[in-house]
Order: C-alpha cells, then sequence, then structure tokens
C-alpha cells in the first residue's frame, strides 16, 4: 500500500513591495495557521470532502503563531477537525519533506487514512527591514500550501521520500534568539536591541551546503522509487537561493522547462515552498493526474530532503 | 507489519536541587503551598549555557548505552521540546552536533506536554514500515529560563523544572510485544488556556521590547489552572480507554501507567477512576516538577531501575497539556 495525494490547495498574501521588492506578505495580524487554513480549505474542496474527513494533522512551520502550543493547534481549530491529533514538526526550510515523509508513514502503518499535511509561514513579521537586515530580509515571503493524503495503490501516490540533517552547521543559518540554553533570561531588552532575535544567513555557506546536497538527495529518492530522471515531469526545488536550484538542475540534466523554483517568484516560503508550487501546477493544469514530481528543499539545520510523488 | 521496541533508556537532570522552600527567595510562596496543589517537593534548574539540547545529549548517551548502540548506528533522531536551546533551528539539529553524529534525519516535535508521546508514535511508525530501523527520541526542556519567577508568576513557575529522557527504539518482530497502538488528540479551541505567547508571528512586529520587559511582559507561559485541570481528568482516561479498546484489554490488564507528571493531584485522580492501585501507577513529580517533555522518559527509566516494570508487562503511557494536546501509547514490555 502507498501514500496517495488526494488533494493540494495554496494561500498566498497579497504582493507587497518590502526591502525592495515585491513579496506575498500577511499585513494582516494573523499566524501561519490562518494561511494554512485557506490552503487546506482549497485542497479539501478539491475532492468534496469535509473537515470531519481528516483523521490527522501535521503542521511543518518554522514561524508559530505563538511560542506554545503549535501552530498545529491553532490550524485544527479554525479547520472544525474535531480532536484529531495536529503534530507541530519543525525542520526549517525541509519542513515540508520532513511532514510528508512523518505522513506516509502513519498512512502507510494504517494509523490513519485522511492526513492534511501543511506548510505555512509568517515570515515578515520576524525580519530586519532597517538597513542593516535589509540583504536577509528581503530573500522571505509568506504563504501557505497544503496537501491532503489517503490511502493509495503501488503506482501513484508518494514513492519515496529521502530525508537528513547535519546538525554540526546549524549556526550558519540560524536565528539565536529567544534561547531556552540562555541563563537566566532567554532574551533581555539588550538582546532585542542588539537585534539578536532575527535570522542570520551565511550566503556562502547555505549555497555550497545546498548544491553539495540537493543533487544527491534527488537522486537518492529517485533511485528508491526507482524512476529514472528523464520520467521526471517536473523539478520543485526549495531552496533560499533561486541560483542553487538552478544549478542543481543543470548539474542533473533537467531543463528549464521541468524545473519549479518557488523562491524565484515568491522569495523563500520554507515550509511553504513545495506544496504551494505544486498546487499552483495542478490548479494551472500544467501537472496532471499521472505526472511524476520531484520536490527537494535544504535549509536551516542544516536539514535536507526530496520526495518523488505521482499524481 | 512489524513492532517497534524500547531498547534502552536514558535520563539527565541537571545537579542544582531548587527546594519550595528555595523558591522563597524569588517569590511570595511555601512549601505546603505548592506540595497541597502540585506534589511537588523540588525540582532541577540548569545554570550556564546550558540548553535542551545539552540536556537531552546527556539523557541520548545513557538511552544508547543501555540499548548497547552508538549515535552513528541511529537512522533517525526526533526531539521533542517547547524550549528549544535557539529560535530556529530545531533542537534536533543541536543534538546531533552535540553527538557528533550528521547525515540521519532530525526534527522537532513542538507538542508540549505530549510531545514525547507523538515522538513516540512518529518514531514507532518509521519502525514499523520499514523505513528506518533505530530511532532515537528525546524528550527534553529547559523551563528555567523562561518562567517568572516572581509572586506574579508563582502559579505557573513553581510547576515547572528542567530536565530529558530519551529511548532507543528498534525492530520487533513478535507482533504481541514491544509498542501496540499509539493514540493522538489535540483541541485547539482551548490554546489559549495554557500557552506561552511571545514571540508570536503573528503580532506585528513578532518580538518588541514590551514583550521582554514591564508589565506587558509575556514572555512567560500563562495558564488557567483549573481549567486545565478539569480538562486533564476528563481526556487522560479517556485516551487510556481508547488505547485499551484498541487492544482488546481493561484497565485490570495494566501493569504499570506511567502519566505525563503535570499534577500528581491529576495523576491520583486518574489511577482512582481507573481503579488502579497505587503500586500500578509511577509518579515522580514530587522529585521533578512538570519537565514537559521530558517526563514520560524520566519516569519510564525510574520505573525500570526501580523494577517496576517486568518482561510482558503491559506498560500504558499517557499524557494531557497545553494546545490542548492528549495522547497514549500502548506497549508490552
Amino acid at each position: 500500500m502507498s501514500t496517495r495525494i488526494l488533494g493540494l490547495g495554496h494561500h498566498l498574501p497579497p504582493e507587497v513591495e518590502r526591502a525592495g521588492v515585491r513579496r506575498p506578505i500577511a499585513v494582516e495580524p494573523v499566524g501561519p495557521s490562518t494561511l494554512g487554513v485557506k490552503a487546506a480549505r482549497a485542497a479539501l474542496a478539491q475532492v468534496q470532502l469535509e473537515p470531519g474527513a481528516v483523521d490527522f494533522i501535521v503542521f511543518a512551520t518554522m514561524t508559530p503563531d505563538v511560542t506554545f502550543p503549535g501552530a498545529g493547534c491553532y490550524f485544527q481549530h479554525q479547520m472544525g477537525c474535531g480532536t484529531v491529533g495536529a503534530l507541530d514538526v519543525r525542520a526549517q526550510c525541509a519542513g515540508f519533506v520532513y511532514g510528508l515523509s512523518i505522513a506516509d508513514q502513519f498512512v502507510r502503518a494504517g494509523a490513519y487514512e485522511r492526513i492534511l499535511v501543511v506548510g505555512a509561514e509568517v515570515h515578515s513579521s520576524g525580519l530586519d527591514y532597517s538597513e542593516g537586515g535589509i540583504r536577509i530580509a528581503r530573500l522571505y515571503g509568506d504563504g501557505a500550501g497544503a496537501m491532503l493524503l489517503g490511502k493509495g495503490s503501488d503506482t501513484a501516490g508518494i514513492r519515496a521520500t529521502a530525508i537528513h540533517s547535519d546538525g554540526r552547521h546549524y549556526k550558519e543559518f540560524w536565528c539565536e534568539y529567544p534561547a531556552s540554553r540562555q541563563h537566566p533570561v532567554r532574551m533581555t531588552v539588550e538582546d532585542f536591541h542588539a537585534g539578536k532575535h532575527f535570522p542570520i544567513v551565511d550566503f556562502d555557506a547555505v549555497k555550497r551546503f545546498g548544491e553539495e546536497t540537493l543533487a544527491a538527495v534527488i537522486r537518492e529518492a529517485l533511485d528508491r522509487a526507482q524512476i529514472s530522471i528523464e520520467r521526471v515531469d517536473r523539478f520543485i526545488i526549495g531552496h533560499v537561493f533561486p541560483e542553487v536550484a538552478a544549478s542543481v538542475a543543470t548539474r542533473l540534466g533537467v531543463a528549464p522547462s521541468r524545473l519549479n523554483v518557488p523562491a524565484a517568484r515568491y522569495g523563500h516560503l520554507t515550509a511553504a515552498a513545495l506544496p504551494v508550487a505544486l498546487s499552483e501546477e495542478v490548479t494551472r493544469g500544467s501537472l496532471g493526474a499521472g505526472a511524476t514530481v520531484c520536490l527537494a528543499a535544504c535549509g536551516a539545520g542544516f536539514t535536507w530532503g526530496a520526495a518523488v510523488i505521482t499524481l | 507489519m512489524r513492532n517497534a521496541r524500547i531498547l534502552g533508556v536514558g535520563r539527565h537532570v541537571p545537579e542544582r536541587v531548587v527546594t519550595n522552600n528555595d523558591l522563597k527567595a524569588y517569590m511570595d510562596t511555601t512549601d505546603e503551598w505548592i506540595q497541597q496543589r502540585t506534589g511537588i517537593r523540588e525540582r532541577h534548574f540548569s545554570d550556564g549555557w546550558t540548553g535542551a539540547a545539552d540536556l537531552g545529549a546527556a539523557a541520548a548517551r545513557e538511552a544508547l548505552d543501555r540499548a548497547g548502540m552508538q549515535a552513528e548506528d541511529m537512522d533517525c533522531i526526533v526531539f521533542a521540546t517547547l524550549s528549544p536551546d535557539v529560535d530556529m533551528p530545531a533542537s534536533a539539529c543541536l543534538l546531533q552536533d552535540r553527538l557528533g553524529v550528521a547525515g540521519m534525519p532530525a526534527f522537532d516535535v513542538r507538542n508540549q506536554c505530549s510531545g514525547f508521546l507523538y515522538g513516540l508514535a512518529i518514531a514507532d511508525k518509521f519502525v514499523k514500515t520499514g523505513t528506518y530501523d533505530h530511532v532515537l527520541l528525546v524528550g527534553a526542556e529547559v523551563h528555567s529560563t523562561g518562567i517568572d519567577l516572581t509572586t506574579r508568576g508563582r502559579e505557573v513557575a513553581v510547576i515547572f523544572g528542567d530536565g530529558a529522557g530519551a529511548v532507543v527504539l528498534g525492530p520487533e518482530d513478535n507482533a504481541a510485544r514491544g509498542i501496540l497502538s499509539t493514540h493522538l488528540h489535540a483541541e485547539g479551541k482551548f490554546a489559549e488556556k495554557l500557552w506561552l505567547e511571545s514571540p508570536a508571528s503573528r503580532s506585528r512586529p513578532r518580538v518588541t521590547e514590551d514583550m521582554i520587559s514591564g508589565d506587558a511582559a509575556r514572555m512567560f507561559p500563562k495558564m488557567e489552572g483549573r481549567y486545565v485541570f478539569r480538562h486533564a481528568v476528563t481526556r487522560f482516561p479517556e485516551v487510556i480507554h481508547e488505547a485499551l479498546n484498541a487492544n482488546g484489554l481493561t484497565p485490570a490488564d495494566i501493569d504499570l501507567l506511567i502519566p505525563h507528571q503535570a499534577n500528581l493531584r491529576i495523576s491520583q485522580l486518574v489511577a482512582m477512576g481507573l481503579e488502579l492501585p497505587e503500586e500500578k501507577v509511577f509518579n515522580n513529580i514530587q522529585r521533578y516538577g512538570n519537565t514537559t517533555a521530558g517526563s514520560i522518559p524520566i519516569a519510564l527509566y525510574e520505573a525500570l531501575d526501580e523494577g517496576r516494570i517486568h518482561d510482558g508487562d503491559v506498560v500504558c503511557l499517557a499524557a494531557f497539556g497545553a494546545g490542548f494536546t492528549w495522547a497514549s501509547v500502548l506497549m508490552r514490555w
């Protein structure tokens, strides 16, 4: 038995000019759960299912609505999904592939029949739009994508997933504060004034690591699925730097017509990037039933992963 | 489909013990008040630059040791916490760094008091499907840096302690042994009955000076205690019955119940409702306070050390907490 994609949805807030670029930005005071609800409703509408048909939720985000509880709990309440479990996964830019891999296990093990996997982010509220921070702030956008998973046959659905992490590089792409390891308090007014609650990106290291790992993890997932690069209709590659995705495609011999790089259009949507891009293509009709897609992402942690899916 | 089984358990708590009387230095409280309401006598607080991953790494090393395995043998690392070392990346990544391993997936589960059981359910499924053979699951918290240690914050601050527990999971071919079933729930309607608001990505901007200090500071958890208590004493038995029913068992079949250590009074009421005698329920909140994601593996470790779990025993783990989230896992040891 495998896990099938039953429905897909996405939501992008209107584009706003900020930090010299146009980005989808949630101007209203909402968190990722609210964006996720819009995406998930669209996914359910595709298969005419009610929220009550969902028996588990996997919510991937690195920008939760509040510090705790998880954004999945807020999402579950807004969706009206009763008292089903709502898991919050934290794996940064690779969060959606991780969430997909986890949900796939639950379906294959027979624990749940219909799982909503959501990747949603509100980055804009946590970025430094001042002169000193603009170089990083302009990299990001806000948005949400959702995928409804269910039981399927062996020839369609999730064909393979591969996920990895290398925490030795955690300081090359991170946001330090609040830091529970700082005693006696996680964040002081001094830390705030020093801007320690903003993300820090080592551009060169992040590019280098992405180029090294993405091609390898795509090959690994394809090998596991026993599908050749030529038979993949679309590669959707999530990386904070669009040029890294392009370079990985070149390395794999994938023509630009088979490549989708969400960061080139919206800025980096981290956990939302892959489901947004896939949902857009399905909505537009550029990918249909039977199409094979490879989703791959690499980012903070470092974490990275790939999934091969036949729609 | 094969089962998953716990191969080794580890625990680590910081050295410094803070008694109820010690808390008087920070706030207006008494040992009697705290014990009467929660059963807690003391907890451990960490110092210096100790984060959840540091406590977690020590617990993980012991769990690996007891399982007779090395960190590099792990195919996957799952880290449950609500007090991550840094804002991002996940504490699981820092744990890899502390253990000196890389390559295997590592991610955080952020499901509060039910985090360890959500993580256990995930680890179980990864092993069941054959995707991974060995999974390291850590539950660790450093609460002491994130609670309001003043009279204003006493109702919440006296409850929490720092600590970590870890388990190593591996495959079990006997379908009647190991993890028999897992049950996960949430009810986000009550998200703000026990929560920590800020930083909040839904705020514009996410972090402000007044969130950190002053009268409007909201970087500390808040709780409507009676509300949480009432729901806990309903959901605990409900989710324990769900696990028993799924396996055709009754409360009388439970050899040991290990409830998440949130409040001794809750555990006692749950045990009474299930008609479980005292020796069939494990509690150690008296010495640790509520260590959230750390509490169940710490309790499991001590139950094993005290000889309270034997081969073939039916062990039930159950949790309830912020979210609200609640969960149970039934195992045959």
